[in-house]
């Protein structure tokens, strides 16, 4: 029973951390390494208007996500864009640019164990004997939420549709007369939106620190890559499958064993499949 | 509309031609325009610790010995064999463990423990990267992004190897000076080996993977062979620098895995100039010591350093070498068109 | 061009080289270097704790050495040892950096990192410069490996407490709580680095020789941000104690989901870096209430261990703006005092002979009676400030850190949260 709550917690929260990343590269095909740093610094955006600012709470939390959409549009506009469709150059910038938002936080005081945000809900109720706290649960609520979101945006909408077109085929999307610039613009703001929301929901659960920001990148490139890139479905699915087996190494096999399971399922599922458990296989794009 | 009605043209100087073929052993001023760029890396490398001020200035040239030779390594196998390895620190690591192992279990002495962890650790490089090679652009990358950071925590998972205390009381090379030189020389041997190589019959094999690997195997040749021995070369010189890195600070420990030994070679190779071997070189010998005068800014020196990683990448994507040849074997002027 | 390229980066390098040497002052000042990761708690807490006494000392004219005054120096510089990711040899660099280039007399302070601090010996005994740790490292393989090649390690020495001490702190605990509430059941998480692994598992068999039964030993990864197993692991068991050995900032979720569970087990924690600075209580929103946690040497919360502890947590508390916080503060002013106390005493900068001054210390400090153990280059611990080096045990109480251990000095009493009251 408990490892069922907190297996779907886990992993809910991995979905979460991780359908950024996801839907950024499965639109425009740009590995967003900058991905952590969005995360960390949404937190320390609302922690500013909440505590310097003393604005409500909500209103922080819309504000912060806004300005993060705009300053991932900027990234992408004044930087990523020029490199777009050089894998390699795409990874370096935007993980140069992480670096950097990470390392400049870090110089700017940002530092230490006292940055923390409050929880949504106070409370804790228990589910047969398992106790669980409210602001867990909400988790999984959000979390849900957005992934049904995501998936009627994308399917009913006309730039969620145009959004899927440009991910199965650019060029064809560029006949039909869709801008796939501006698009792969939209789909990085909310990229960094749906990083910043990760923040915001996961990060009152402990407290805000730039180390964070290294490891969300992992877990969403851990996802992503076992759910197959560019396949946001399959992220989900996977970030379950890899939850689940995080929460059993930690019963079974002992807590030290659980940032390997990560790790070992990027590479496992590389050489294994690239295309992921879910992905369509592109065979001549991946391997020779 | 008022459209710049004139281009940039760009020409050989006719001193390039001329070297180009046999006349080049005709005169001093051909022979000395061919000679004098090597000359001048060679000497000013060797001439570098004595202009150094401080024996600390010296510690950081052996640095970015080690750090040119995984740049090297990046470039070869990116530039020239179409694999984009982001795990240097696998390189190191393997190398600066076995080199470890070597020396503080079976009592060998620096000079032996070197070439072996270079040889050997190559070889475990070459199998742990195997099943991975018909990979291609991003998934390799990640791939070998990934290796040195599970590797780490394995060690630490399962405590073997010192675990997170690393292995200590590793000999040092004795003298200092060998110390210095033996890590240039190798830099020197390496590079002018490595662009030696990617002439030769298997060079043009290299880059015909990296262009049209469908056409090498049309021709009857293993692709996956001669990506193990591209893999095979730049490990080693990986490895070559974790074994020295691991005599020189006597100490080896996971976090000769670290992320930072992936970045920083491919920071110096998009500075330097990617795909000239030499670029790579130059980018650590200019990025290492300003990383060490930025020291006192504390971790604003990262940010620093990350934006002039961006500014290269996405403003001026050739890097210093590529340029600096392009002015040294071209004159350009403009065209009416 | 070619060559001009490399005429630039030449004449650049040369440039910047020159840049470092500053002009000699009349008296020259006695270089101490930091290798601080300043940008973490167990960083900036030495920096403070450093400065502020290099800072009185050179108030009252400096260190009297040869007959002339000469000033302390501080050259502080960022290791970055306590970033993930960052190779050692980088720290090790800058510990290279303050002794080659910053001509650094002393070292104080880190590496503060166990890993990074025990990779740093053999260089410090490569060029004969004394070290004094102040901060983060408390392997007990430190002073261990002086004791046993004390000819190569002697220049090494450690001012704060170690983890077999705070062991024994913790133990003193776990009685006194078992004869007060008949607890036995202990639940031990750790972080996978070497300190608190290697402390964590002489715990577990102390506490099993001592006859407690112990529910668990758990050890997390650095960075493992999911700790709902362990926690519901110790309900089940039905433990009274969870014992912590954390210095991750991932820390304060585990105490956080304590609270919201009403997890009925004392959360008592050592060097739980979150819990020991003055923000805790408002970045928890009082969830952190009823955490211990070991701050390994008195000072660094409010007590009167000796006359000169309140007066450093004043002077500290007025020169940073912040109460002291972190495991190393008191420690780290206190090793300035006694290195100059040293220096005086050799009349020289010799490090052989300012070693052998150093092993003779004995003076009554901010956590009490300083001595090093001759052969082990350890401060001597005790119970009584009389004594020895105290250490420091409290517990977050209405907002407040409140002393609990030792006896000596405590200001108050082990609280237990209403929902563990029978």
């Amino acid at each position: 029973m408990d490892i069922l709550i907190y297996g779907i917690i886990n992993s809910i929260a991995l979905a979460l951390m991780a359908l950024g990343f996801a839907l950024v590269y499965g639109i425009s095909r740009v590995p967003n390494f900058a991905h952590g740093a969005l995360y960390v610094i949404t937190g320390f955006i609302t922690w500013s208007l909440l505590r310097t600012l003393g604005l409500n709470y909500l209103i922080s939390i819309v504000l912060a996500l806004i300005i993060i959409g705009v300053v991932s549009a900027l990234i992408y506009q004044f930087a990523l864009i020029r490199v777009r469709g050089m894998a390699i150059s795409e990874i370096i910038a935007s993980y140069a640019i992480g670096l950097a938002i990470l390392e400049g936080l870090r110089w700017g005081g940002f530092k230490g164990t006292t940055y923390t945000l409050p929880v949504f809900i106070e409370g804790t109720i228990n589910i047969g004997d398992v106790p669980v706290d409210l602001h867990r649960l909400l988790v999984v609520a959000i979390g849900g939420a957005v992934v049904i979101l995501l998936w009627l945006f994308t399917h009913y909408t006309r730039i969620g549709l145009a959004l899927r077109g440009m991910a199965q085929d650019e060029r064809a999307v560029l006949m039909l007369g869709i801008d796939s610039d501006i698009m792969a613009l939209v789909a990085m703001a909310a990229g960094g939106m749906l990083a910043g929301l990760a923040g915001i929901v996961l990060l009152p659960l402990g407290n805000i620190v730039v180390e964070k920001g290294y490891d969300v990148l992992i877990q969403a490139i851990a996802v992503c890559i076992v759910g197959g890139l560019g396949s946001w479905m399959g992220a989900v699915l996977a970030a379950f499958l890899i939850g689940f087996a995080q929460i059993l190494t930690t019963v079974y096999l002992g807590s030290h064993f659980q940032m390997v399971v990560a790790l070992l399922a990027i590479i496992l599922t590389l050489i294994l499949r690239p295309s992921g458990l879910f992905g369509k296989q592109k065979e001549l794009e991946e391997r020779v | 509309m008022n459209i710049e009605q004139r281009r940039k043209e760009r020409l050989d100087r006719g001193i390039k031609v001329r070297t180009d073929g046999l006349y080049a052993l005709m005169s001093w001023r051909e022979l000395s325009y061919l000679t004098l760029p090597r000359l001048v890396l060679i000497v000013g490398m060797l001439t570098l610790p004595f202009i150094m001020p401080s024996m600390y200035w010296q510690r950081v040239i052996s640095i970015v010995c080690i750090y040119a030779l995984l740049a090297m390594s990046f470039d070869f196998l990116a530039h020239f064999v179409g694999l984009v390895s982001l795990g240097g620190a696998l390189f190191i690591g393997v190398g600066g463990y076995l080199a470890a192992i070597m020396n503080t279990y079976f009592g060998m002495p620096p000079l032996l423990t070197i070439p072996i962890a270079t040889v050997v650790g190559a070889g475990i490089c070459t199998l742990f990267l195997l099943p991975c090679l018909p990979l291609r652009g991003v998934y390799f990358a990640i791939v070998s992004l990934m290796y040195p950071l599970a590797l780490a925590r394995v060690i630490e998972a399962l405590d073997i190897l010192g675990g997170t205390d690393g292995i200590m009381g590793i000999e040092s090379f004795g003298n200092r000076w060998v110390e210095q030189y033996f890590v240039i020389l190798m830099v020197l041997l390496f590079l002018f080996g490595a662009r030696r190589l990617v002439n030769l019959d298997i060079g043009l094999v290299f880059r015909a993977v990296k262009d049209n690997d469908q056409a090498v195997r049309a021709s009857g040749m293993s692709i996956t062979f001669y990506k193990a021995v591209a893999v095979f070369i730049a490990s080693a010189m990986g490895c070559m620098g974790g074994a020295s890195l691991v005599h020189i600070y006597m100490w080896s420990g996971i976090s000769l895995l670290a992320l930072d030994f992936s970045i920083l070679p491919i920071a110096a190779t998009v500075i330097g100039g990617a795909g000239t071997l030499v670029g790579p070189v130059l980018g650590c010998l200019i990025l290492v010591p300003i990383s060490e005068l930025l020291r006192a800014f504390g971790t604003l020196r990262i940010v620093f350093y990350s934006l002039i990683l961006v500014a290269f990448i996405v403003f001026r994507s050739e890097g210093i070498m590529v340029y600096g040849q392009r002015k040294y074997h071209q004159f350009e002027r403009w065209v009416k068109i | 061009m070619k060559t001009k390229f490399f005429a630039t980066i030449v004449i650049l390098l040369a440039i910047l080289f020159a840049l470092p040497t500053y002009s000699a002052l009349a008296a020259k000042p006695i270089v101490l270097g930091c290798p601080l990761s300043t940008a973490f708690l167990y960083g900036w807490d030495a920096e403070r704790g450093i400065k502020l006494a290099v800072e009185e000392i050179n108030a009252k004219g400096g260190v009297t050495l040869g007959g002339e005054k000469r000033p302390f120096k501080v050259e502080v510089i960022d290791t970055r040892d306590l970033e993930p990711g960052v190779p050692v040899s980088e720290a090790l660099l800058a510990v290279e950096k303050l002794i080659l280039d910053k001509k650094s007399d002393f070292i104080l302070g880190g590496p503060v990192r166990s890993e990074a601090a025990l990779a740093a010996m053999p260089l410090l005994s490569k060029y004969k410069k004394v070290s004094i740790l102040s901060t983060g490292v408390l392997t007990p393989k430190y002073h261990a490996l002086v004791a046993k090649q004390y000819d190569k390690y002697k220049y090494c020495f450690r001012i704060h407490g170690e983890a077999k001490q705070l062991v024994g702190e913790m133990f003193a605990n776990f009685t006194a709580l078992k004869e007060k509430y008949g607890f036995n059941n202990l639940f031990i998480i750790a972080q996978d680095v070497a300190h608190a692994r290697g402390a964590a598992k002489v715990m577990n068999k102390v506490a099993l020789k001592k006859g407690w039964n112990v529910t668990g030993l758990e050890i997390y990864p650095t960075g493992a941000s999911d700790f709902s197993m362990g926690l519901l692991k110790a309900k089940k068991t039905k433990s009274e104690i969870i014992n912590i050995w954390m210095d991750m900032p991932e820390s304060a979720i585990l105490l956080k989901q304590w609270y919201d569970m009403k997890l009925p087990a004392l959360p008592f924690g050592s060097t739980l870096a979150a819990a020991e600075q003055p923000g805790f209580w408002k970045a928890t929103e009082g969830k952190g209430e009823y955490t211990l946690c070991n701050v390994v040497n008195a000072g660094n919360a409010p007590s009167n261990a000796t006359p000169w502890t309140m007066k450093f947590y004043n002077a500290y508390a007025k020169r940073w703006n912040v109460e002291p916080e972190g495991l190393g503060s008191s420690s780290s002013y206190m090793a300035v005092y006694v290195l100059r106390d040293a220096i005086e005493r050799a009349n020289t900068l010799n490090s052989d002979k300012v070693v052998s001054e150093l092993e003779k210390t004995d003076v009554m400090g901010v956590y009490g009676r300083l001595r090093f153990n001759p052969k082990s280059h350890q401060v001597i611990p005790s119970l009584d400030p009389e004594e020895g080096a105290v250490g420091t045990i409290l517990q977050w109480q209405a907002g407040k850190r409140i002393v609990v251990f030792p006896k000596s000095i405590a200001t108050g009493t082990i609280k237990l949260p209403p929902w563990m009251m029978k």
